[in-house]
C-alpha cells in the first residue's frame, strides 16, 4: 500500500544500506559463528561465581540463618546476609515510579521478612557455580511462614496482612485516575452498555538468555566495571552507583550481546547489587548467571490484572463512553520499571471517544515483582476493549467492521488528543481495518453463514483494531510522572583514519538490529558506504548518556540524534573536501568512500585522506577546528503512534473446545520503514509472544501454598515452531509528522492485538452457542467451560433457547455434545 | 542449576553394572538416555551417590525377533525405534506413539528401558507397552525375573523395580494387527494431557476381538479399560457400542488436576478420546489381517 | 571438591583431554574447558534446545549429557561451520539472507539441528520442518524466517534414501 501523505522527512535514497532498504545485518556474522559475546561468554581469570539462597515461601519471617557449614565448604570465598546488604548498600531505585506511590525500599536482600518466593535471603560466591550451589544447599534457614496474600482481591481484604506497613496502611500502593469528560453520566444515558470483568494472565517474557552480570572492582582506584546483559547500560550504571554509594564516574557498564530483553532487562535487580558487593569485598571478578529455576522466581513477571470495563453506545453504534477500573497484581515490590502504564494511556484505542476514564489500582501481593514486558499494558487494554466492541456489535446486530470504522479517528482529525492526553500524530486507521478484513476473507465468511463446517467444526473470524504508542510524548510527560530518565538520545559520530565513521550509542544489542539500522541512517544522511559505518553500542564509557532500548523508542530518538551528528560531520567533511579539491562547498558531494565533484565524479579525494587531515590537523582549511567528530542529542517532538488491525480465522471443535488458528493476518502501519526486513522481524516476533500469551502461557500460583505451580520450562508453555501459525503481514506507510524520517517505533506492536483477535474469533465461531470470553489464556478447557456456562444460561447451538436438563450433569461430568 | 556431586562409573559389562547397583545399597541410579534423569539431578530434585552409565554396554541396544515375540534391549533409542522395519511390520503402534515422545534431540538419546523405568503416568512408551501387553526382564546380581507391564508400573513415577534391579529386556508378544493412537498436548512435544492406545483384531466380517484399550494421563499410571474392551468383544465397533464403551472407560480413571488440565476436563475428554480412537481403529483399513 | 574424571573427546575434528567433575554437563565442558562459547545454555532442563550440538552426528541437547558420557565420541559445534578467516557457511548465509536471527542466542542450536537434517539427507516440507525444529525454542523471531532459511538451505543439499547407524 502506498504512503498517503508527504511529510517533512529527508529524501529517501534507495541505495544499498540506506533508509528503506532491507540490508542484511551487521550483527549477524559474529552471532552466526557463535562468536557473539553474551554475558556468560565473558570468562575473566580468578572469577568467583555467585549463587543465591532464596525464600521458598511467599511470605515468611526469617527467624535465623546458619551459614557455618556453607562457609566451611572448600572453594567458598564469601557469604552475604541481609544485614550486610542493608548496611552496605542502598535500596534499588525505581526508574519509572507509580504516580502517588511511596517508596518501598527494595534492598537487594531480605532481612527479617521475605515477601515473595524467590526473595534472596543469603548469597555465596565460590570458585565454581557448582560449589556455590552446594554451599547454598548447606545454608540452614529457619523460616516462619506467614499468611500470604494470594491475589488482588484478597490483598484488599482488610483481614489480609499489610505487606509494607512502614509506608502503607493497606496493600494498595497507589490509585491513579486518567480520563476526560463524564463517562459515568454518558454510560447512564447510553442505549446499550456492554460490560464485564476481565482476567489477564500473569506471564513471563522469557528471553532465551537469562540475566547475567560480571562485576570487577579495582580496589585502589575504587572503580567498578560491570558487564551486563541489559537493555539500558546507562540506567544500570546510575542505579548501581546509587545502590553502591559510588560516583557515576566510578562505574562503567558494558552491555554484552543480549540474548533477548523484552523489557525484563531494564534496570538492576538484587543479584546485580549482590554480585558487585561480593566483588568489592573479595577484590575478584564475580559472575552471576541466572538459572532457569531462579528466572521464574526472580526476574519480573508481567501483565497480571483484573479489569472491570464498561462500554456504552447509542443504538446507531456510536460509542459514547468507556470506563475501566483495573487492579494490577504487582507482586511483593515495585520493580525499577514497575507496573505497566500504557493500559490507561491507550485505553480508547483507535476510537473517537471523548468521555472515558480509567482507574488503576496498583496492588501488592506475595508474588514475584511485576515489571515491563513488551507492550507495557497495551495488550491488556486492547483485549478488554476489542472484546467488548465485538460484543457490542453482536448486541446491536451490527457489522463488526462497520461498527469499528464508524467510530475510528479519521486522518483529518489528526492530531487528535485522546481522553488520556495522548496525541495521536497521524494515520489512517480505517485503511488497515479494511485491508485486514479483505485479507482474512471477512465478506466470504459472512456470506457463508452460521452452522458447522463439513468436518463438524465451527468457523469464526475475529478482528482487533489498535493504536500503539511508540516513544515518549516528551520529557515533560516523563517529568510529570517523575521518571528517572529522559525521552532523548545521544550519539557520537567520529571519523576514523580508514575513511569510515564510528558511531557510539549507549543502547545495547538485544536483537532489534540497532547496529544495522543506525548505520543505515548515517549512511543515508552522509551518502557514505554502509560498510564504512561501524556502530559501537552499550558502553557507558564510550557513549553519551543514553536512555536505553525500550518503549519502541530507540530508533525514533536515535535517528534524530544520528541525523544531527551525521549532518554536522558531513558538512565538515564537505568543507575539507572542497578545500582539497579547490572547489566550492556547493559543488562537492560525498559518494561512497570519497568526496567528489558533483559534475565530475572522477575528480575526488578519498574519505580516508579527508579524515586523516582533520584527525592530525594538517592540510585543513583555514579557520577550521581540528578533529572530525560530532555529538548530538535529540528528543522527538512527540510520540509516534503505530496502529493497525489484526484478524484471525479459527475453527472450533465445540465438543472439546479445541481450536485451530487457520489464518492470522495483521495490517499495520509503522510509518516509513528504515529496514523493512528487520521491521517485519520485529512485528512477527511480537505476534509470536502475543500469541503465546493468548493461547497457552500463564504463570500460576497455588492458592493454598502461595508458591509457583509451574516455574520450569516444562510447565510454562511457550510456543515452539510447531505451535505457531504463519503470520501474514500487510503494511501501510503513513509517515509520522513528529519523528525523524517519519518513522514509528515497531518493537512492541506485535504483542498488542493477538489475545483480542483470537478471543473475538472464537466468540464469533461459537456465537450460536452464546459463548463469551473474558479471561486469558484461551485454552481449549476455557473454551469448553464457556460453552458449558453458556448452556447453563440457556443457550443452544440451534435457535431453540431451551435449557436441556437431561444434558446437565450434577457432579461436573458432562455428557458428549451432539 | 548444577547437579549435586556424584561418582560416575562406566562399567564394561552388565555384570559389573549390576554389581555396582548391588553394592550401592540404593544410592546408585542407572544412566541411560538421561533425558528425564539429568534434568531432575540438575534441578536438585534428586541426588545420587553414583551414576552408572550403561550407554556403552554391548548388546543392550539390539532389537530382535524371538519367534513371534519382539525383544528390545533397554538401550534402544527412540529414533531407532521410529525407523526400524521390524517394528514397522510387527509393532506399528510403537512407531505412532514414539512420534509424540519429546522432540528429535530427545528421541536421539531417550531409550525404551529408560522410559519404562521413569514410569511417567503420561508416557507414550509405558502406555504403548501396556496396550501391547509387554513384559520386562529385570536383572540383579541375584538373578532375573519377568515383570508384566501392568505390574511394573505401580504409580506416578514409581515402578516395582528393586533398587538393585535393572531392566535388561523388553519383550513384546505378537500384537493384534490393528491399532490406533491418539494424544493430546497443551503444546507440541509436551507431556500428554491424555493419550489412548488401542490394539485389536478384525476378522473378514468386520468383527473385533482381543481389544486392549489403554489410557494415559488420567490416572497415576497408564490403565486398561478392561470392561470397555470386553463390551466391544465380537462387535463391529458400531457407533452405539463404541459410545457405551467410551463411557465405561471412565470407571478406570482418576485424573489429576494440574497445570495442563483440571480433573473435570480430563474426565470430559476420556470418553471423547476413547470414542475417537475406536472410530479411528474401525475406519483405518490400511493393514489387512493375515 | 569431588573427584575429577578424565575426559577425552574429539570436538570439531580436534582431540581434547580435560579433567573435570563428572557432574559437569557437556555444554559447560565445551564452554568453560574448551572456550567454545558458541553453544549456549538456555535452561539446563532439556526444553529450550539452545544447547543443541551433534554427538556422533546426531543432534542432542548438550545440557543433558554429562561430560564423561562423551568420552571417545565426536562432537560437532557451531564453530565447525566456518573457521575464523573463512566465509560464512552456506547455512549461515541462508540465515543472514532470510533475517533468521535477532538476538542470536538460540541460533547455534538451530544451525546444528538443521546441520543434522542435512547430514541425514533429509528434505522436510515446511510443515515437517516445524516439527523437526520444534526442539529448539526461539523467543525473538516467531520462527518464520528460520523455517525459510532452513527450507532454502536444505533444498540445495543432496537428498539421501536411508539413515545410517547409531554410533552412540
Amino acid at each position: 500500500m502506498a504512503g498517503v501523505f508527504e511529510a517533512e522527512a529527508t529524501e529517501i535514497d534507495v541505495q544499498k544500506g540506506t533508509i528503506g532498504v532491507s540490508v542484511a545485518r551487521k550483527e549477524d556474522d559474529r552471532l552466526l559463528r557463535g562468536a557473539g559475546r553474551f554475558g556468560d561468554d565473558v570468562q575473566p581469570g580468578h572469577c568467583l561465581h555467585l549463587a543465591v539462597a532464596r525464600c521458598p515461601f511467599p511470605h515468611a519471617r526469617i527467624a535465623s540463618i546458619d551459614v557455618t557449614q556453607a562457609a566451611a565448604l572448600d572453594g567458598v570465598e564469601d557469604i552475604l546476609l541481609g544485614s550486610d546488604v542493608v548496611s552496605g548498600s542502598d535500596p534499588i531505585s525505581v526508574l519509572r515510579p507509580v504516580p502517588d506511590a511511596p517508596s518501598l525500599n527494595f534492598f537487594a536482600m531480605a532481612t527479617d521478612v521475605a515477601l515473595f518466593e524467590g526473595h534472596p535471603v543469603a548469597s555465596v560466591v565460590a570458585v565454581s557455580r557448582h560449589i556455590a550451589e552446594d554451599a547454598v544447599a548447606l545454608i540452614e534457614v529457619d523460616y516462619e511462614p506467614l499468611e500470604h496474600v494470594f491475589d488482588v482481591e484478597s490483598a484488599m481484604d482488610p483481614r489480609s496482612p499489610v505487606l509494607h506497613p512502614q509506608v502503607l496502611q493497606s496493600n494498595l500502593l497507589a490509585r491513579n485516575r486518567t480520563g476526560a469528560g463524564d463517562p459515568e453520566a454518558k454510560l447512564a444515558g447510553a442505549d446499550v452498555v456492554v460490560e464485564d470483568r476481565f482476567v489477564v494472565n500473569r506471564v513471563s517474557g522469557l528471553p532465551m538468555e537469562t540475566r547475567v552480570i560480571v562485576a570487577e572492582w579495582q580496589p585502589g582506584a575504587r572503580e567498578l566495571t560491570v558487564r551486563h546483559s541489559t537493555q539500558v547500560p546507562h540506567l544500570v550504571r546510575k542505579q548501581l552507583a546509587e545502590s553502591l554509594r559510588l560516583d557515576d564516574g566510578a562505574v562503567q557498564v558494558l552491555a554484552t550481546d543480549v540474548g533477548g530483553g523484552f523489557g525484563l532487562k531494564l534496570g538492576i535487580y538484587p543479584e546485580d547489587v549482590l554480585a558487585c558487593l561480593h566483588a568489592m569485598r573479595t577484590g575478584r571478578p564475580v559472575k552471576w548467571v541466572e538459572d532457569r529455576i531462579e528466572f521464574f522466581r526472580a526476574t519480573t513477571h508481567a501483565r497480571e490484572s483484573l479489569h472491570r470495563v464498561r462500554l456504552g453506545a447509542r443504538s446507531d453504534g456510536h460509542i459514547i463512553a468507556m470506563t475501566d477500573v483495573y487492579d494490577i497484581d504487582l507482586g511483593g515490590y515495585n520493580s525499577p520499571m514497575g507496573s505497566p502504564q500504557l493500559t490507561s494511556v491507550m485505553f480508547t484505542g483507535p476510537y473517537r471517544i471523548n468521555d472515558a476514564r480509567t482507574e488503576r489500582n496498583v496492588i501488592l501481593t506475595n508474588k514475584a515483582p511485576v515489571g515491563a514486558y513488551r507492550g507495557y499494558g497495551q495488550p491488556e487494554s486492547c483485549f478488554v476493549r476489542e472484546v467488548l466492541v465485538d460484543r457490542l456489535a453482536r448486541r446491536l446486530g451490527a457489522d463488526r467492521i462497520e461498527l469499528r470504522a464508524q467510530n475510528m479517528v479519521r486522518p483529518e482529525d489528526m492530531p487528535w488528543k485522546s481522553t488520556s492526553g495522548a496525541t495521536y500524530d497521524s494515520g489512517d486507521y480505517e485503511a488497515c481495518l479494511r485491508i485486514a478484513a479483505e485479507a482474512i476473507g471477512y465478506e466470504e465468511h459472512i456470506r457463508r453463514g452460521r452452522g458447522p463446517r463439513s468436518d463438524g467444526r465451527y468457523v469464526g473470524v475475529g478482528l482487533a483494531s489498535f493504536v500503539e504508542r511508540t516513544g515518549y510524548e516528551s520529557s515533560k510527560f516523563l517529568a510529570n510522572r517523575r521518571s528517572r530518565f529522559g525521552a532523548h538520545e545521544g550519539v557520537v559520530v567520529r571519523a576514523n583514519r580508514t575513511g569510515g565513521v564510528d558511531v557510539y550509542n549507549g543502547v545495547s544489542t538485544f536483537g532489534v538490529g540497532s547496529e544495522t539500522s543506525f548505520a543505515q541512517v548515517v549512511a543515508d544522511v552522509m551518502s557514505i558506504d554502509f560498510d564504512l559505518v561501524r556502530v559501537h553500542l552499550g558502553d557507558t564509557a564510550a557513549s553519551p548518556l543514553n536512555t536505553g532500548g525500550f518503549a519502541s523508542r530507540t530508533l525514533i530518538a536515535s535517528a534524530g540524534a544520528l541525523r544531527r551528528a551525521a549532518e554536522e560531520l558531513r558538512d565538515k567533511i564537505l568543507r575539507i573536501g572542497a578545500f582539497v579539491l579547490d572547489a566550492e562547498v556547493g559543488d562537492v558531494m560525498i559518494s561512497g568512500d570519497a568526496v567528489c565533484m558533483r559534475d565530475d565524479p572522477e575528480r575526488s579525494v578519498p574519505l580516508a585522506e579527508v579524515h586523516d587531515r582533520a584527525i592530525i590537523n594538517q592540510g585543513m582549511p583555514p579557520g577550521e577546528e581540528p578533529g572530525l567528530e560530532a555529538s548530538a542529542q535529540f528528543e522527538p517532538a512527540g510520540a509516534a503512534y503505530g496502529y493497525g488491525t489484526a484478524a484471525a480465522l479459527v475453527s472450533v471443535d465445540p465438543e472439546t473446545g479445541d481450536y485451530d488458528v487457520e489464518r492470522f493476518v495483521v495490517a499495520h502501519d509503522c510509518g516509513n520503514p528504515v529496514n523493512p526486513m528487520l521491521l517485519d522481524g520485529q512485528v512477527v516476533g511480537g505476534l509470536a509472544q502475543g500469541y503465546g500469551q493468548a493461547v497457552m502461557e500463564e504463570l500460576r500460583y497455588d492458592e493454598e501454598t502461595g508458591q509457583l505451580i509451574n516455574g520450569t520450562m516444562m510447565d510454562y508453555f511457550m510456543p515452539t515452531a510447531a505451535d505457531l501459525p504463519e503470520f501474514e503481514l500487510h503494511h501501510t506507510y503513513v509517515p509520522s509528522p513528529v519523528t525523524p524520517f517519519g518513522i514509528r517505533g515497531v518493537g512492541e506492536v506485535g504483542t498488542v492485538p493477538g489475545a483480542a483477535t483470537l478471543a473475538n474469533a472464537i466468540c464469533d465461531a461459537l456465537a450460536d452457542f452464546g459463548v463469551e470470553i473474558n479471561r486469558l489464556p484461551l485454552t481449549p478447557e476455557l473454551v469448553w467451560k464457556q460453552i458449558q456456562a453458556a448452556r447453563a444460561r440457556g443457550h443452544r447451538p440451534d435457535s431453540d433457547a431451551r435449557v436441556d436438563e437431561d444434558r446437565q450433569g450434577t457432579d461436573g461430568e458432562r455428557h458428549e455434545a451432539t | 542449576m548444577k547437579s549435586a556431586p556424584f561418582s560416575y562409573v562406566r562399567p564394561e559389562s552388565l555384570a559389573d553394572a549390576l554389581g555396582v547397583l548391588e553394592s550401592s545399597a540404593g544410592g546408585a541410579r542407572v544412566l541411560a538416555g538421561g533425558q528425564s534423569l539429568v534434568p531432575m539431578l540438575q534441578m536438585r530434585l534428586m541426588q545420587v551417590d553414583t551414576l552408572i552409565d550403561i550407554n556403552r554396554l554391548p548388546g543392550l541396544d539390539d532389537v530382535r525377533a524371538d519367534g513371534p515375540e519382539t525383544v528390545f534391549g533397554p538401550l534402544v533409542r527412540h529414533t531407532m525405534l521410529e525407523s526400524l522395519p521390524l517394528v514397522s511390520e510387527r509393532l506399528p503402534l510403537l512407531q505412532s506413539a514414539i512420534r509424540y515422545v519429546g522432540d528429535p534431540q530427545i528421541r536421539n538419546r531417550g531409550t525404551i528401558g529408560g522410559s519404562l523405568a521413569q514410569a511417567d503416568p503420561t508416557g507414550e512408551i509405558p502406555l504403548a507397552c501396556l496396550a501391547l501387553d509387554a513384559v520386562v526382564v529385570a536383572q540383579s546380581v541375584s538373578g532375573s525375573r519377568r515383570i508384566a507391564i501392568g505390574d511394573l508400573l505401580v504409580g506416578s513415577y514409581a515402578t516395582a523395580l528393586e533398587p538393585e534391579e535393572m531392566i535388561t529386556e523388553v519383550r513384546v508378544p505378537p500384537a493384534a494387527h490393528h491399532f490406533a493412537f491418539l494424544e493430546r498436548n497443551r503444546k507440541h512435544n509436551d507431556f500428554a494431557v491424555i493419550n489412548v492406545a488401542i490394539v485389536g483384531c478384525r476378522d473378514s466380517d468386520g468383527r473385533w476381538s482381543s481389544l486392549r484399550i489403554a489410557l494415559g494421563g488420567v490416572n497415576d499410571r497408564p490403565v486398561l479399560a478392561v470392561e470397555a474392551a470386553s463390551l466391544l468383544e465380537g462387535t463391529m465397533l458400531e457407533e452405539e457400542a463404541v459410545a457405551e464403551a467410551a463411557q465405561l472407560a471412565l470407571e478406570v480413571v482418576d485424573p489429576p488436576s494440574d497445570i495442563r488440565a483440571s480433573a473435570e476436563y480430563r474426565r470430559h475428554l476420556v470418553p471423547i478420546y476413547v470414542r475417537r480412537a475406536l472410530t479411528k481403529l474401525r475406519d483405518d483399513h490400511e493393514r489387512p489381517d493375515v | 571438591m569431588s573427584d575429577r574424571i578424565s575426559v577425552t573427546l574429539v570436538v570439531n575434528g580436534r582431540e581434547y583431554r580435560r579433567d573435570v567433575e563428572p557432574r559437569m554437563h557437556l555444554a559447560d565442558f565445551l564452554r568453560q574447558e574448551l572456550g567454545l562459547t558458541g553453544t549456549h545454555i538456555g535452561c539446563e532442563q532439556g526444553v529450550c534446545g539452545n544447547c543443541t550440538v551433534l554427538v556422533a552426528g546426531k543432534a542432542v541437547k548438550s545440557c543433558l549429557m554429562f561430560a564423561p558420557q562423551a568420552e571417545g565420541l565426536e562432537v560437532t559445534t557451531v564453530e565447525s561451520l566456518a573457521g575464523f578467516d573463512e566465509e560464512l557457511h552456506p547455512l549461515q548465509e541462508a540465515f543472514k539472507d532470510a533475517h533468521a536471527l535477532q538476538c542470536g542466542y538460540c541460533t547455534p542450536g538451530f544451525l546444528m539441528a538443521i546441520s543434522a537434517l542435512a547430514a541425514e539427507g533429509r528434505r522436510p516440507t515446511r510443515d515437517e520442518l516445524r516439527q523437526e525444529l520444534s526442539g529448539v525454542i526461539c523467543r525473538c523471531t516467531g520462527y518464520e524466517n528460520i523455517l525459510t532459511a532452513a527450507e532454502r538451505y536444505l533444498s540445495k543439499q543432496r537428498v539421501s534414501e536411508g539413515v545410517d547407524g547409531w554410533g552412540i
